[in-house]
C-alpha cells in the first residue's frame, strides 16, 4: 500500500488527466526557465571576460592541482587533528556531566553550553589575538586547530549523550541488577553501546569542523583556502579560482554527509542532528 | 584593561555592536526562513525539474563553508558585473547558508506529518490547498521549532563571519580585533565578546524550549 | 433492469488494478445497495484492504469504473473531495489529526467542506462524541486518548459529515483485544440505523451478527459471496473452507 512512499509523494494525488497536464505544462515552462537562468549566468562570465582561457587554463597544469592538495592536505590535517581532540574532549565534557557527582556535572553543564555558544571564529581570535598578548606563541596549526576543536567539543558532548540517552534503560537495569557500580556500568555497558550509535553523527560533524578550518588563512595556515588565495595572485585568476575551491568544500562535505547517512542507514540509527548540535 | 575598563572605554561600540550582531541575526533568520520556505516548495512540488533546482539548492548551500561564499560574494561578483556593500554580501550569504537548514528542517517537519494524516484529510473532503492549510504547514511547523531555534543560534554564530569584512559598527567578533587593535585589552574584549554570545544563546534557547513544549505535537 | 430497482450507493464493474508484476484486484464486480452492511473477509494480501480503498480513490484503478450513487467516480480536484466528503472512511491505524483536538477533528470537516457555522457544527460534534461515548474527552489531543477511544472519534469524524456510506478498512486490527468490543458496538448501532457500510474485518462473530452479505475475497479476486448464515456454515470453495477452518484454529 502506501509504505516505502516519500512524504513529497504522498502529499499528491495519483494524478488525473487535468493534473497531469499541469504537471506536464510546468515541467516545460520550469525547463525553460531553467535553461534561461544557466544562459543568463554563463552570459554574465562571458560578457565580463570571464572564460577568457587564461582565467581556466592552469587548472590543466599539474603543478596547480599538487598545490591545491597541499593545501586540501593541510585543511584535512587540520579537520582530523581537531575532530580527535574535540572527541576526547566531549567525551570527557559528557561523562562529567552524566556523573553523579553535582559540582563535576554543573561545571561540565556549563562548559558545555559555552562552548556550543560561541562561534568558532571568537575562539580562533583568541588564540591568536589574545594568547600571544601574554607571551605564549603558538605554532599557526595549533591556532586554528584548538579553537575549531574546543567549538566542536560542545556540540559532540551533546552528540554522545543523545547516544548514551538512546542506550536501552534495561541495559543499565540489568547491570545495576548484578551489582555493577555507575562507573563500571557506563564503561563496561553503555559507553560501547552509544559509542556505536553515534559513529554516523560523528562523521557527520566533521563537515562543521572543515567549514570551521576555511578561516585558517586568519592565521595564516596554508590550507586549502590559503594556497588558493596565493594561486590567486599568482595567475591573476580570482573568480575561477574562488568557484573551483568552492566546489571542491560542497565535493568533501557533500561526500562526508552522504556517507553518514549511508553509515547510518547500514546500521539502522538516525543521524543525531539539529535538535542537539548547531547545523552550520 | 579590565572589563570594566573596557565597558568605560568601547562601552558605546560595543552596545552598538551587540545590536548590530543582533539584528543581522534577526533579518538573516528571517531571510533564511523565507528562502528556505521557497526551497521548500520547489522541493515538494511535483514538478520534476523544480523538485531538482530544490534539492540541489540545499545541497550547495549547506556544504558550502560560508567564508567560501562570502569571499565570492565580495571578491569574485565585482568581476561579474555585481558589486554589492560587504553588508550585503554578509547578510546575503548567511541569508543563503541559513536557507538551506531552514529548508532541511521543514523537510524533516513534513516527513513527520506521515501519510495517513494526509489520507484521513482526503477522506473527510478536503481538498489540496485545505490539507497544505491546515494539516501539513501547522503540523511541520509545530515539529520543527526546536530545530529551528538551534538553527537562529546557528545563524547568530554564523554573523561572526562579518568579522572577515570591513563593517561599521564592527560585530561582535569583529570588536575583539577592534578593541585590540586600539588598545592592550587583552582576554577582557574576548570575555566581553563571549558573555554577548552565550547570554544571547542561552536566551534564545530558553524561548525555543518554552514554544515547543507550548505547541509540540504528541504522536 | 426493473425501474424499482434502486440505484447502488456504491457499485464496482470489472475493476482490475495492478501493482507492478502483481495483479492485486482482478475483475472485482460488486454493488452495495442502500442500507446494506457488506462484510469483506480473507485471508492477507487478498486486496480486501485495497478494494475498500479504491472506492474513495484512496487508492486508483487501471480499468473498471466505480460509481458512487450512480455517479462516475471523479479523478481528481474539486469533484473528487466534494465525494470524498459523503463518503466516511475509517482507518485501521485511526489517523486522527495529531494537533487538533478531539472536537475540533470532528468540527474540521463539517466547518471547512460543508461550511456550517462553526457554533453548529460544535452542537452537533457534541453529540456525535456522545453518541460513541468520548464526549468527555472532547478537549483533549488524539495521543491522550485510548486507542479504543480514538477510533470511536474517527467514527464520529466520519459521522460529521453525514455521509451516504462508510467504509471501514479493518477498524479494530490496531486495537488492543479488550478494546475492540467497544468500537464493534458503535459500528452494530450504526448498522441498526440503516448505514450502508463497507466493513473490511477479521471479526467473524460482527459479520454473523450484522452482515447483511459477506464477500470472501482471495488473491485478487471475489471468491465467494453469500449471506453470513451460508457462508459461514456453508462454503461453497475449498479457498473459503480453508480460510475459515484456519480461523477456528485460533
Amino acid at each position: 500500500m502506501s509504505a516505502n512512499v516519500s512524504m513529497r509523494d504522498a502529499l499528491y494525488e495519483a494524478p488525473g488527466p487535468k493534473t497531469r497536464r499541469r504537471v506536464a505544462i510546468g515541467t516545460g515552462v520550469s525547463l525553460v526557465l531553467l535553461v534561461a537562468l544557466i544562459a543568463f549566468v554563463i552570459r554574465q562570465f562571458y560578457i565580463n571576460d570571464q572564460l577568457n582561457p587564461k582565467y581556466w587554463s592552469f587548472f590543466t597544469r599539474w603543478t596547480t592541482w599538487r598545490f591545491l592538495l597541499r593545501g586540501m592536505f593541510g585543511t584535512i590535517k587540520v579537520a582530523l587533528m581537531a575532530g580527535v581532540i574535540a572527541m576526547a574532549l566531549g567525551l570527557l565534557l559528557m561523562l562529567g556531566r552524566i556523573s553523579p557527582n553535582k559540582a563535576l556535572s554543573a561545571a561540565c553543564h556549563v562548559a558545555i553550553d559555552l562552548f556550543r555558544s560561541l562561534p568558532s571564529l571568537l575562539l580562533i581570535y583568541f588564540f591568536f589575538l589574545v594568547i600571544p598578548k601574554y607571551g605564549i606563541k603558538m605554532p599557526a596549526f595549533w591556532m586554528i586547530t584548538v579553537p575549531v576543536a574546543l567549538a566542536a567539543s560542545g556540540v559532540l558532548a551533546e552528540v554522545f549523550r543523545a547516544g548514551v540517552n538512546a542506550v536501552p534503560k534495561g541495559q543499565t537495569e540489568a547491570a545495576m541488577a548484578l551489582g555493577m557500580t555507575h562507573g563500571k556500568i557506563t564503561r563496561k555497558i553503555v559507553l560501547p553501546q552509544a559509542l556505536k550509535i553515534v559513529i554516523p553523527s560523528l562523521v557527520s560533524q566533521l563537515v562543521v569542523v572543515v567549514k570551521d578550518t576555511t578561516v585558517a588563512y586568519v592565521v595564516s595556515y596554508p590550507d586549502l583556502m590559503q594556497n588558493a588565495r596565493v594561486l590567486i595572485s599568482n595567475y591573476d585568476a580570482l573568480v575561477s579560482m574562488y568557484f573551483v575551491v568552492a566546489l571542491i568544500y560542497i565535493a568533501i562535505n557533500y561526500a562526508t554527509n552522504q556517507f553518514s547517512i549511508y553509515l547510518a542507514h547500514r546500521q539502522g540509527t538516525q543521524v543525531i542532528s539539529r535538535t542537539s548540535e548547531n547545523p552550520i | 584593561m579590565g572589563v570594566a575598563e573596557v565597558f568605560t572605554a568601547f562601552g558605546d561600540v560595543y552596545l552598538k555592536s551587540l545590536l548590530s550582531t543582533w539584528l543581522m541575526t534577526i533579518v538573516c533568520f528571517a531571510g533564511g526562513l523565507a528562502l528556505g520556505i521557497l526551497a521548500t516548495v520547489l522541493r515538494v512540488s511535483p514538478i520534476k525539474p523544480l523538485r531538482v533546482v530544490g534539492d540541489v539548492y540545499v545541497q550547495l548551500f549547506r556544504n558550502i563553508p560560508t567564508v567560501s561564499l562570502l569571499v565570492i560574494f565580495v571578491y569574485a561578483l565585482p568581476y561579474l558585473g555585481a558589486t554589492l556593500s560587504y553588508r550585503t554580501c554578509l547578510l546575503a550569504c548567511v541569508i543563503l547558508v541559513v536557507s538551506s537548514f531552514a529548508s532541511e528542517n521543514f523537510m524533516s517537519g513534513i516527513n513527520a506529518i506521515g501519510v495517513g494524516q494526509i489520507e484521513a484529510a482526503r477522506s473527510i473532503g478536503l481538498t489540496f490547498t485545505q490539507i497544505v492549510r491546515l494539516i501539513v504547514i501547522p503540523q511541520s511547523l509545530r515539529t520543527t521549532v526546536l530545530p529551528m531555534t538551534n538553527l537562529l543560534i546557528a545563524t547568530l554564530l554564523t554573523t561572526a563571519m562579518g568579522s572577515q569584512v570591513p563593517l561599521t559598527p564592527p560585530e561582535l567578533t569583529g570588536m575583539v580585533n577592534y578593541v585590540n587593535s586600539r588598545s592592550v585589552a587583552g582576554i577582557s574584549a574576548f570575555i566581553v565578546s563571549a558573555i554577548c554570545y552565550a547570554g544571547t544563546s542561552v536566551a534564545l534557547g530558553f524561548l525555543g524550549n518554552k514554544l515547543d513544549e507550548k505547541v509540540r505535537i504528541v504522536r | 433492469m426493473p425501474t424499482e430497482t434502486a440505484t447502488p450507493v456504491i457499485e464496482l464493474r470489472h475493476v482490475d488494478k495492478h501493482y507492478g508484476p502483481l495483479h492485486v484486484l482482478q475483475d472485482i464486480n460488486l454493488s452495495v445497495a442502500k442500507g446494506e452492511v457488506l462484510v469483506v473477509i480473507g485471508p492477507s494480501g487478498s486486496g480486501k484492504s485495497t478494494m475498500c480503498r479504491t472506492i474513495n480513490r484512496l487508492e486508483t484503478i487501471d480499468s473498471g469504473e466505480i460509481l458512487i450513487e450512480g455517479q462516475l467516480l471523479p479523478q481528481e480536484g474539486k469533484e473528487l473531495a466534494a465525494l470524498r466528503a459523503k463518503v466516511g472512511m475509517v482507518f485501521q491505524s485511526f489517523n486522527l489529526f495529531a494537533h487538533k483536538t478531539i472536537l475540533e477533528n470532528v468540527t474540521m470537516g463539517p466547518i471547512e467542506v460543508l461550511h456550517t457555522p462553526k457554533a453548529q457544527a460544535e452542537a452537533e460534534a457534541m453529540e456525535l462524541l456522545r453518541r460513541v461515548g468520548v464526549d468527555t474527552q472532547a478537549a483533549k489531543v488524539p495521543a491522550q486518548l485510548s486507542g479504543g477511544q480514538q477510533q470511536r472519534v474517527a467514527i464520529a469524524r466520519s459521522l460529521a459529515m453525514h455521509p451516504t456510506a462508510m467504509l471501514f478498512d479493518e477498524p479494530t486490527s490496531a486495537l488492543d483485544p479488550e478494546m475492540i468490543n467497544e468500537v464493534l458496538e458503535v459500528m452494530v448501532e450504526l448498522a441498526q440505523q440503516g448505514m450502508t457500510m463497507v466493513v473490511v474485518t477479521h471479526e467473524m462473530n460482527f459479520a454473523r451478527r450484522v452482515a447483511n452479505r459477506v464477500v470472501f475475497m482471495a488473491d485478487g479476486q471475489i471468491v465467494e459471496q453469500n449471506t453470513p448464515d451460508e457462508f459461514f456454515d456453508h462454503p461453497q470453495s475449498q479457498r473459503a473452507k480453508d480460510f475459515l477452518d484456519s480461523i477456528k484454529g485460533h
